[in-house]
């Protein structure tokens, strides 16, 4: 029975310490988009040195998935997503502050470094066999490549999409790993935000995208409504918009947030 | 009663009480978030469809792949004893502790393009990655220990003489494996296959890396998952989910219900006269 009793203090003790609440200051669980993953924790490295007594943990994903983790009411204190269509549904639900536009992204086509099947140019993409990997339309990344194609069968002619996607052999749940899969020559192209290509280094070669088929990519952040921490959470978003944060992300490949 | 023998009844029942609930609640959570009607609807929709035909064909090419390649190395493993004998049984079981995702990772590494072999199969015009066939190694690989596991222990439990009395009647060695083996070892043989395609369809770390995610090609039910939890579709994931727990449930009474009726109707007297007429 003491057995009994002791073991199930020890199961009590196990609990309390999984969960979330620290002894001392705050933690602050942000659910960022994966073409975040190398910026945000520089960013949140400034704000915690401003902010003594604030740890951050990441939780990277499809911009979909996490706002769907929101709607579940998973524990979270910031939404940085990268499409504005699921800001919009979480702030519409008010599960979400009424979010800022923090930066922008554009797309770029990016082939391995070997370019083992001698793609040069757009156009190539619809003439030459290729492997192509791009994003799922379940995140946004496909729905933007998707959108681009859309806007390049305006300079290539109407087939030109729809041959593109006949080419593709698998749609990637984020672009981190359409580039794992370019850079490492398995794929021969990918679609991917100039952000990602950026990263990549020289293991990729970028081919840019005309400006007039460009997709308007906005990243939403905001508070989430239920956070416990919604003051230190704001204070988060505020520091997003500051000069520091934007030089990075600006670094990063990032384009300055759309002028209202 | 003593005293402690009745808490530790009351203990019993709560611990199996609490198992019973930790597994069937998120199945039944399933089901009860999914109105039937809806479940009805995703069977009709292409991305479930797709999914569920995928997953069937690749799940089945890669079990005959595993019978076929995987029973008679069983019945090596099971019935000789030589030297190296533990150190390969241990290298097919393997995959058992390897995190899946190290599956995908290590196909592509042998497999891929660039891989070890991928320079020879390029000389045969041959690319695995986000085919098909990548669909099912990935499974395969996967799977193997599932049924090598209890093939082995079922051919290493069969009655040694009565194999030997096989091959003293006159029967060939391919003869005794067909005809006396192979009867003798079904049980296990069945229970085996039924676990590593259970496995096999719920495979999702290996496939999704080695293979990518191509609807109607290599999305499995549980990229489809996936996918559509990744979109947001919490519906339809669910939706899709439930037909995975549908088959593999499924799949499972099937085989259950296979594995009484062999043993119901292969008393002992039977399988020694199916031996005895072997000389016949």
């Amino acid at each position: 029975m003491r057995k009994a009793l002791s073991f199930s203090f020890f199961i009590v003790l196990l609990m309390a310490a999984c969960s979330e609440s620290s002894a001392s200051g705050t933690r602050l669980t942000v659910l960022a988009a994966s073409s975040l993953k190398n910026v945000l924790p520089e960013i949140g490295t400034l704000f915690t040195e401003e902010h003594a007594g604030v740890t951050l943990s990441f939780s990277f994903g499809g911009t979909g998935q996490l706002a769907a983790q929101i709607q579940q009411g998973a524990p979270a204190d910031v939404f940085a997503g990268a499409s504005t269509k699921y800001g919009d549904q979480l702030a519409s639900a008010g599960l979400i502050d009424p979010y800022e536009s923090f930066c922008t992204n554009r797309l770029v086509l990016v082939v391995p470094s070997s370019n083992p099947a001698g793609i040069t140019a757009l156009l190539d993409l619809s003439t030459k066999p290729a492997k192509v990997v791009v994003g799922s339309e379940s995140v946004p990344i496909g729905t933007y490549t998707r959108a681009v194609l859309e806007n390049l069968n305006g300079l290539f002619g109407p087939g030109y999409s729809e041959a593109v996607l006949g080419r593709v052999v698998s749609n990637e749940d984020s672009a981190t790993s359409i580039i794992t899969k370019v850079e490492s020559g398995e794929a021969d192209a990918g679609f991917v935000y100039v952000t990602d290509a950026l990263a990549a280094g020289p293991k990729v070669q970028s081919i840019p995208l005309p400006s007039e088929a460009q997709a308007v990519v906005i990243y939403p952040i905001a508070a989430v409504r239920a956070s416990k921490n919604a003051t230190k959470a704001r204070q988060l978003v505020e520091f997003v918009l500051t000069a520091p944060a934007q030089q990075l992300l600006e670094q990063a490949g990032f384009g300055p947030p759309p002028v209202p | 009663m003593r005293a402690s023998d009745r808490t530790a009844s009351v203990a019993t029942g709560i611990a199996a009480a609490v198992l019973f609930g930790f597994v069937l609640l998120p199945i039944l959570a399933i089901f009860l978030r999914v109105p039937p009607s809806t479940l009805v609807d995703q069977l009709h929709s292409r991305v479930a469809l797709d999914a569920l035909l995928v997953s069937l064909r690749s799940t089945l090419i890669a079990l005959v792949i595993i019978v076929v390649l995987g029973t008679p190395t069983a019945y090596l493993l099971g019935t000789r004893r030589f030297r190296g004998a533990g150190v390969l049984t241990t290298v097919l079981e393997l995959p058992l502790v390897l995190p899946p995702a190290v599956a995908g990772i290590g196909l592509f590494a042998a497999f891929g393009r660039f891989g070890l072999l991928g320079g020879v199969l390029r000389a045969f015009g041959v690319q695995i990655p986000f085919t098909e066939a990548a669909v099912v190694m990935a499974l395969a690989f996967v799977a193997l220990p599932f049924y090598s596991r209890q093939a082995v222990a079922a051919f290493a439990s069969m009655d040694h003489e009565l194999l030997a009395a096989s091959r003293t009647l006159g029967a060939g060695q391919a003869r005794t494996f067909f005809r006396v083996a192979l009867p003798l070892a079904r049980q296990g043989l069945y229970a085996g296959a039924a676990l590593a395609w259970a496995r096999a369809l719920g495979e999702f770390g290996a496939t999704i890396l080695f293979a990518g995610s191509l609807q109607g090609r290599t999305q499995t039910l549980p990229l489809a998952i996936y996918d559509q939890f990744l979109g947001g579709n919490i519906d339809r994931a669910l939706a899709v989910s439930a037909l995975l727990v549908v088959v593999s449930a499924g799949l499972l009474v099937g085989v259950r219900v296979l594995v009484r009726k062999g043993s119901g109707d292969w008393p002992s007297w039977h399988r020694s006269s199916r031996s005895s007429s072997l000389i016949g």
